[in-house]
């Protein structure tokens, strides 16, 4: 990694119009480079978006795995060297970034993936406490990985790392996805606390109980066909 | 018999198709093709299919026939569905390399710290 690594904030965004401006120049004040995705949205997301970052436009939506596989792409050909994966609504701190690249400079590792069960989870429910503990025991069955947290979109990844990672889960499949091909790939990852603040909007966006049943369907599926 | 040759006819159209299938998605050519082959058993042979029908608790053997030939035709399913997804990876791909190459004739925008720095000095 360079010494003072180009780092690339990837923002997947679908209809997050009110909160996604608050949510990018929170990011971009800080000196990262910033793009977002928007994923087909049909309430002025990307120009809220363009005041602060570059804007890629998804012509259909897609969904937030296919989102994020162009955020990286894109940063990739800007010539990241540090690329940052960071959900649209609000939930994620912009201080933890840093955390994240200095955890891979530190460790050295090729992939950061923020914990909120090592840091904290602010008005996190007991039903969504318990469907996150059950999904990463299905992760660390599935990948042998060793987390503590699963499906968190705070992420940090090399350039290198980042080369690894070919997103085709489209929906919201992709986070156990990733950790699937990070497993795959063999790289040095590490986990870092992080905080995350559930609101009331963040929860109403959030995945629910019958997600997890259409995630692992999805997963099934994907082992049936090259 | 003439009920024996159509479906003989039908499973052996399966067994092409699992055969067709083989490369892209090996689950389910295989499990066609042992549904196929079990139809064409229990076809040609129904002493053995109403024996295996008893054992599993199925009435008849042209019962057994039946559900076997709705288990193929669910795989089918599964493999239709399977191809929609194979189809929807084509778009997101079709997608991604537009909104890409449009990102790409636009200006980079420069992180707000270093352009505020900058107005500072």
């Amino acid at each position: 990694m360079a010494d003072s690594p180009r780092i690339w904030v990837v923002i997947a965004a679908y209809n997050e119009a009110r909160v996604i401006a608050h949510v990018v120049g929170d990011v971009a004040r800080r000196g990262y480079h910033v793009v977002v995705v928007d994923d087909g949205s049909g309430d002025g997301t990307a120009e809220h978006a363009a005041t602060a970052a570059a804007v890629v436009r998804h012509p259909v939506n897609l969904g937030q795995g296919a989102a994020l596989q162009t955020g990286i792409d894109y940063a990739l050909h800007q010539g990241a060297d540090v690329i940052v994966t960071f959900d649209a609504d609000g939930q994620h701190r912009a201080s933890d970034i840093e955390r994240l690249v200095a955890a891979l400079r530190e460790a050295p590792a090729d992939f950061a993936l923020g914990s909120r069960f090592l840091g904290d989870a602010i008005a996190l429910s007991t039903a969504r406490r318990l469907l996150l503990r059950a999904a990463t025991l299905f992760t660390q069955l599935t990948t042998g990985l060793r987390l503590t947290d699963t499906h968190n979109g705070l992420r940090a990844m090399t350039r290198h790392g980042a080369e690894k990672i070919r997103l085709r889960q489209n929906r919201m499949a992709h986070a156990s996805e990733i950790l699937a091909q990070i497993a795959a790939s063999g790289l040095p990852y590490v986990e870092v606390p992080v905080r995350i603040e559930y609101t009331a909007y963040s929860l109403a966006k959030g995945q629910r109980l019958g997600d997890a049943l259409a995630i692992l369907l999805d997963l099934f599926a994907r082992r049936l066909y090259r | 018999m003439t009920a024996q040759i159509a479906l003989t006819v039908l499973l052996a159209g399966v067994l092409v198709y699992a055969g067709n299938e083989r490369r892209r998605s090996p689950v389910v050519a295989w499990l066609s093709i042992v549904a196929a082959v079990a139809g064409l058993y229990c076809t040609w042979v129904p002493d053995h299919a109403t024996t295996l029908a008893h054992w599993a608790g199925i009435g008849r053997g042209v019962d057994l026939v039946i559900y076997i030939w709705v288990c193929i035709t669910l795989i089918v399913l599964l493999n239709l569905h399977l191809k929609l997804r194979t189809q929807m990876e084509l778009v997101t791909e079709l997608a991604r390399t537009i909104a890409l190459a449009e990102a790409r004739t636009q200006p980079v925008r420069k992180p707000e710290r270093r352009r505020l720095a900058r107005r500072a000095g």
